[in-house]
């Protein structure tokens, strides 16, 4: 008999495994736009203390390399690594297929990693130790080196997304992957948002300078980069959605009135804050400036990065991989085969290895226990499944529905495929009976 | 885990190039990174135990300080060359790694956030020490603790991978399935093997800071004397110490008088000799690198050829040869990897040779160096942008 690939489950309850990898990813997204923003801030400033001469700037570069030295390495040299972990245990097939395909990338980034870490430490502890001429020339190279690792993991992150043409599917080529239809736009958005979080991280260095003039002129330019830095943001996330597949277009239709006006606000919230630091440098104290970036994290980043994990939905790679770990379509190119017709024809309790031989038959003892393994295997990437789940409670939906209405839905909408943002998942009518059965269970009994 | 689902459960991609250069990059890339976790964990643990002693002793002050500069940078060494022995292994033992990162998932989720956190600590410590602050040795100690339990996962999850033949039982036991990720089962030697080479190491490197220092006016020659004797004490005792686990763990995995074990216990005696009567410690460092390869090798022997016997074979593994991404690897490991780096080393040795500011511009080699790198960098932006374009247009015309 047919079997697939899949890996045994890991859950985290209430929450979802596919969420614990979203939260160390907005940390990380955090600190490394802040490192590659402050790399490029520190060449700019770096360039200007040797033109112009002034001594001043590199005492203020000591305090905002330390900064970046101790925040965005530390944070984001860890969380790097952690989101593959987190994305291993919640999607195992998906990081596989990255692997598969882009290892030779991801060893490209490496090296400019390593000449990151040793880089930025040289940087920092060498200001009063080599040449000013030498110091502009590592600058220089380190700016360049971290724009680098951008250039390479977006090719990655966007094929998550979709490779946007029919190409990669044919040839499996990683140019066709990598060069894909999102990979410009969402470079671009994001080196906006690198310049705004470097100027955003430049005004709490610089408002805690002691010498006044020096703290009000650095706090003018970095208001003057954020906002250049947010304008591009802005314009190339208008970009980056023309060039999004029309399942996530559908979803961006249905999450939009929720975030836009949250988007709205922060826009008009962080152009007043730019144009204060710009004319009014006086007003902006540390603590004011700190609680912005808390702000930005916060109500910025975070549904941000929610957003783009679910518009990607049923996907997780390449609108090939479900987020339930089925290929869910051919590519010819990489000899992947759909999966979605096999699990059709023999159940998942057969296809699925890690099936123990007890729970591979339904029957009345063990239906509610298979019930909930077939829910938790199928669902729980997108869906927490207790009463209580933060995240896309799976529950929620169902409530006030008898166990038929339940197996309904699946067999006409899951089975066919007709909500383009789940996954098609077919299963043979028993399978389909124990997980409507154990939904059923769950949910909270009328009174 | 019989073979037939063993292979199954290999990515369907097939793999980007042959299997051998995975591996060799994985056994060579692994002794890199565990050079580093040894060089933190060791010089961290010295620095506590100077924390203690630096009170009433000059040399302490001064070593206790280097100690924990040096263990700040090795931890972030060794996080940025573990990240790739993790991309190899997956390439190649796939079905291994993801097994285990789901059944033991809860350990990955606390691993990535102990490891945050020690390692901040780890920075509090520095300032703390830096100030003289009477909390230091307990932050310190607990950011110590805290970075060798992050070691006592990745061992966990090292000695996991060899087990297929229990994963069902771990995942299910009794035919029950378990989705927590809370799988954990150390190997006790393995691990106190492995985290005790952590004292050879910082012993050797204290001989070499000895012999770095002999020409830099700002140390005496007290206090270079008094850390390399400390450095040869604490090398030969390591040593001897981490060859009496090895033996243990030869012996426990039935190992004993395997032609490989005995290479690593001639290694660890000819670098016992060379620790203590060599005069030039850098030969000796290169003998500990030539030690850590073959442990490196050692470990991924033992995982071959278990793998192997079960019937996974990681060279029959399908081909489907990714060129263009590869070529681009070994240009960026060549040009950037080769010319960058050695411009920061070739740096960092002359300023700390050297009595105050080094003026690198007048300095030949350095500014080559500086210029290539410049150039490689901006050539390689460059190719990024026209290869991107061309491939973006071929594709959507």
């Amino acid at each position: 008999m047919e079997q697939i690939g899949m890996f045994p489950l890991f859950y985290f309850p209430e929450i979802g495994s596919a969420w614990i990898m979203g939260i160390t990813g907005t940390i990380h997204i955090l600190a490394s736009h802040t490192s590659v923003g402050a790399a490029l801030l520190f060449a700019f400033l770096a360039h200007k203390a040797y033109k112009e001469d002034r001594p001043e700037l590199y005492e203020y570069m000591k305090k905002y390399g330390m900064f970046l030295l101790i925040f965005s390495y530390v944070v984001g040299s860890i969380t790097g690594p952690g989101i593959w972990y987190t994305a291993t245990a919640a999607s195992p097939r998906g990081i596989s297929a990255l692997i598969h395909n882009f290892v030779w990338v991801w060893a490209t980034e490496w090296v400019f990693f390593v000449f990151e870490v040793v880089g930025v430490f040289a940087l920092v502890y060498f200001i009063n130790k080599i040449d000013r001429k030498t110091h502009l020339k590592l600058t220089y190279a380190f700016a360049l080196a971290s724009v680098g690792t951008l250039f390479l993991i977006i090719g990655i992150i966007s094929f998550m997304m979709w490779p946007g043409n029919d190409a990669f599917y044919q040839t499996g080529g990683v140019s066709d992957a990598f060069f894909g239809l999102t990979t410009f736009p969402h470079l671009f958005l994001r080196i906006g948002f690198m310049i705004m979080m470097s100027g955003v991280i430049g005004l709490i260095i610089a408002s805690s300078l002691s010498d006044k003039e020096l703290k009000n002129e650095l706090i003018r330019k970095m208001g003057v980069i954020s906002f250049i830095g947010g304008f591009i943001s802005v314009i190339c996330f208008m970009w980056y959605i023309t060039t999004i597949p029309e399942n996530a277009k559908l979803l961006l239709s249905i999450y939009m009135p929720q975030i836009i006006n949250t988007k709205i606000v922060l826009v008009i919230v962080f152009s007043l804050y730019f144009a204060t630091a710009i004319l009014k440098p006086s007003f902006i104290n540390r603590p004011f400036a700190v609680v912005m970036l808390f702000v930005i994290a916060i109500f910025g980043l975070w549904p941000g990065e929610k957003l783009r994990e679910s518009i990607r939905k049923p996907y997780v790679v390449g609108q090939y991989v479900y987020s339930n770990q089925i290929m869910g379509r051919d590519v010819p190119g990489k000899n992947i085969k759909n999966e979605v017709d096999i699990i059709e024809k023999h159940g998942l309790l057969k296809v699925n290895v890690w099936i123990p031989d007890r729970l591979k038959t339904i029957t009345p003892e063990n239906k509610l226990e298979v019930g909930e393994l077939l829910t938790k295997i199928s669902c729980s990437n997108c869906h927490s499944l207790e009463p209580t789940g933060k995240y896309r409670p799976l529950l929620k939906n169902f409530v006030g529905q008898d166990k038929e209405m339940i197996k309904s839905f699946m067999q006409y909408s899951l089975a066919t495929g007709a909500i383009p943002y789940m996954p098609k998942i077919s299963l043979p009518d028993e399978e389909f009976d124990a997980m409507a059965a154990w939904i059923e269970s769950q949910l909270p009994k009328e009174k | 885990m019989d073979a037939e689902i063993l292979n199954l459960l290999r990515d369907p991609a097939g793999l980007p190039f042959y299997p051998i250069v995975f591996q060799g990059l994985y056994i060579l890339t692994w002794a890199f990174h565990a050079l580093f976790v040894f060089l933190a964990l060791g010089s961290m643990g010295l620095s506590i135990f100077g924390g203690f002693k630096q009170k009433s002793d000059n040399n302490w002050k001064i070593l206790t300080s280097h100690m924990l500069q040096t263990g700040k940078i090795s931890v972030s060494l060794l996080i940025v060359l573990g990240v790739a022995p993790l991309l190899f292994t997956q390439v190649i033992y796939d079905p291994n790694w993801y097994t285990v990162n789901t059944i033991s998932g809860l350990w990955v989720v606390i691993f990535i956030y102990t490891l945050l956190v020690g390692y901040s600590m780890y920075y509090w410590y520095y300032y703390a020490n830096k100030k003289q602050s009477s909390s230091s040795s307990i932050i310190g100690t607990i950011s110590f603790l805290l970075l060798v339990f992050c070691g006592l996962i990745m061992h966990v999850f090292s000695v996991q991978v060899i087990q297929p033949e229990k994963w069902m039982q771990w995942y299910a036991p009794n035919g029950v399935v378990d989705t927590s990720g809370t799988t954990f089962n150390p190997e006790t030697i393995r691990f106190l093997f492995i985290i005790f080479l952590s004292i050879p190491v910082v012993g050797l490197f204290l001989q070499n800071y000895g012999d770095f220092l002999k020409t830099n006016e700002k140390f005496d020659e007290k206090f270079i004397s008094f850390a390399r004797n400390i450095g040869t004490k604490i090398a030969i005792l390591g040593l001897v110490l981490s060859l009496a686990l090895f033996a243990s763990w030869a012996y426990e995995i039935d190992k004993l008088a395997d032609i490989y074990s005995i290479i690593i216990y001639i290694s660890f005696i000819v670098l016992i000799l060379f620790a203590k009567n060599l005069k030039n410690s850098y030969l000796t460092t290169a003998a500990l690198i030539v030690l850590i390869l073959l442990i490196s090798g050692f470990r991924e022997y033992i995982r071959y050829n278990l793998m192997f016997d079960i019937g996974y074979d990681i060279y029959n593994y399908p081909l489907n040869i990714e060129w263009s991404s590869i070529t681009m690897f070994v240009l960026t490991f060549v040009s950037l990897g080769g010319v960058g780096v050695s411009f920061i080393a070739t740096m960092a040795w002359k300023v700390g040779k050297s009595n105050g500011v080094l003026d690198a511009s007048k300095d030949r080699t350095i500014t080559i160096m500086a210029n290539m790198l410049l150039w490689i960098l901006s050539v390689w932006c460059i190719v990024y942008f026209a290869w991107g374009f061309f491939t973006l247009f071929k594709n959507s015309l």
